[in-house]
């Protein structure tokens, strides 16, 4: 009588998102080449690359609003994705109120929530994750521009997605703003009452993808492919640790690190 | 509103007045060349509010028909780019041919009475909503339309919510451009034939050499012109809350 062993390859969990051999042309632009990528289970991923490599176009990619050349495979765990996604601009609706944004995609498609109160719980409980709750009747004039993209985050985060897809999202916002919403982001991530679980986060700032990231990805210029990987052993909750992290040995070597691997792309 | 914007243009217009009726006095000029503020203002009667609520009603019902045209044939375009490619050269071809010129050929269609007028008046309204319905119909950021994909938003859902919202500015101006097209044309309609509105009491009046009543019939097409100008700009501000707009 014998036991059978879990196979290690089992027991490793499924990737949320998996790219294997993805090329991508746009026109008569080659964005990727031959590019394999996973994203894990409850992990923090930065990807990082010179401008204009196609990193949001790989968003794009797992996001299924762009599908690879040919062979290329873009393989999801679940059937239909629970992910959500914050561009570099808020894309906000001017003429909705800041809570009317946020509920906005609970009202379309085939996941439309047909309970009112549902929809306000809902958006009330997103607009208070990011700070905006006495904002709800607001609309996007009048409010500033990390407001604005904090709104952005609460509208991905109200159909509470398991997975989160930032593209460059502070990259048009100022140093101080930008630090509070990377705080801000890492404790939303790092609350264990949300069922937001992976982020996958696209950003041309090495120090923003250390601080936040388990793993950083490095691409190379265009055709994009992955040519480094760095793990980042920063200790956790980041979010409390958060003012202290860019002074310990080990931000600075995965700095290096990501530098090194630009360096070589 | 603020009171300076009403304050400071109902000053200058009375000195303009003011200034008018004296130098007509002092210079001594001839009624049927130049007719005083006073003598415009005798010209106001019954039978003038007729003819201009005459024209005031061809006006705004070509207005609000070649809107209502222009937009669903916007929509048309946008969603069927075949058929943008086929007609936008002849919306083209129509907008360049002179309204004067087919102003005849409407009173032989349509004859003397409001029919003429209104399709004289829809003519020339159409073009600007048209133009302008597209582009705003088209306006959508990228991103925007990528997110309600992504949140499998059936097309009218992404037509109702986010195409059409986005087109509201580019309408609004259009119909601000539209307002005193809409008394050009049934003007001019009335110019070629008919036996009541504003168009026809200049001309009579000019027959006559009845100056001042051209002007008072010239003064009340500006003012229907204004009033039209006025309401859209109080829709638009209503709608289009979000961004500056000028001032009606």
């Amino acid at each position: 009588m014998s036991a059978v062993q879990p196979s290690p390859w089992t027991s490793a969990p499924a990737p949320v998102i998996a790219l294997r051999e993805c090329s991508l042309t746009l026109g008569t632009t080659a964005v990727a080449r031959d590019l394999s990528l996973e994203v894990r289970e409850g992990e923090f991923l930065a990807i990082v690359g010179p401008s204009g490599c196609g990193k949001s176009s790989l968003l794009r990619l797992m996001m299924g609003l762009l599908r690879p050349d040919g062979a290329g495979q873009v393989g999801a765990r679940a059937e239909k994705l629970a992910a959500g996604m914050v561009f570099q601009k808020p894309v906000l609706m001017p003429w909705l109120s800041a809570e009317r944004n946020v509920g906005l995609s609970l009202r379309l498609g085939p996941g439309r929530i047909v309970s009112k109160a549902e929809r306000t719980a809902r958006t009330e409980r997103a607009l208070r994750l990011v700070g905006l709750i006495e904002f709800r009747r607001h609309h996007p004039h009048e409010l500033s521009g990390g407001m604005q993209q904090r709104l952005a985050i609460a509208r991905a985060l109200v159909a509470e997605p398991t997975l989160l897809l930032l593209d460059e999202p502070f990259g048009a916002l100022d140093e101080l703003t930008r630090a509070t919403l990377n705080r801000e982001l890492l404790r939303i991530w790092e609350n264990a009452e949300s069922c937001l679980s992976t982020i996958v986060l696209v950003t041309h700032s090495i120090a923003e993808a250390v601080t936040l990231a388990d793993r950083v990805l490095v691409l190379s210029p265009r055709p994009a492919r992955v040519s480094a990987t760095v793990e980042v052993a920063l200790p956790k909750p980041r979010s409390v640790h958060f003012d202290d992290l860019e002074q310990m040995d080990c931000f600075r070597d995965a700095v290096r690190s990501v530098r090194a691997g630009i360096a070589r792309a | 509103m603020n009171a300076k914007d009403v304050l400071y243009p109902a000053v200058l217009l009375v000195v303009i007045v003011v200034a008018w009726q004296t130098a007509i006095r002092l210079l001594a000029v001839p009624e049927y060349l130049v007719p005083a503020p006073s003598a415009i203002a005798g010209a106001f009667d019954g039978a003038l509010l007729r003819h201009a609520a005459t024209t005031f009603g061809e006006a705004l019902l070509g207005f609000v028909g070649a809107n209502i045209l222009a937009l669903l044939t916007a929509i048309a375009f946008v969603y069927c780019p075949p058929l943008e490619r086929s007609f936008f050269p002849f919306a083209i071809a129509l907008k360049t041919t002179p309204l004067v010129a087919l102003a005849p050929l409407l009173v032989i269609w349509l004859g003397t009475g409001l029919g003429s007028k209104v399709v004289a008046s829809m003519l020339i309204c159409f073009f600007p909503t048209l133009v302008n319905g597209v582009k705003g119909l088209k306006s959508v950021e990228r991103e925007a339309a990528e997110l309600f994909a992504s949140y499998g938003a059936t097309s009218f859902e992404t037509f109702w919510r986010l195409r059409l919202p986005s087109s509201l500015p580019y309408v609004l101006s259009a119909l601000k451009i539209s307002t005193s097209l809409a008394v050009v044309g049934a003007i001019v309609g009335e110019f070629v034939g008919a036996n009541q509105g504003l168009g026809y009491l200049v001309l009579v009046s000019s027959y006559h050499m009845e100056t001042p009543a051209m002007f008072a019939a010239i003064v009340c097409a500006a003012a229907i012109g204004l009033i039209l100008f006025w309401a859209v700009g109080l829709v638009e501000a209503r709608l289009v809350f979000w961004q500056k707009v000028d001032r009606p």
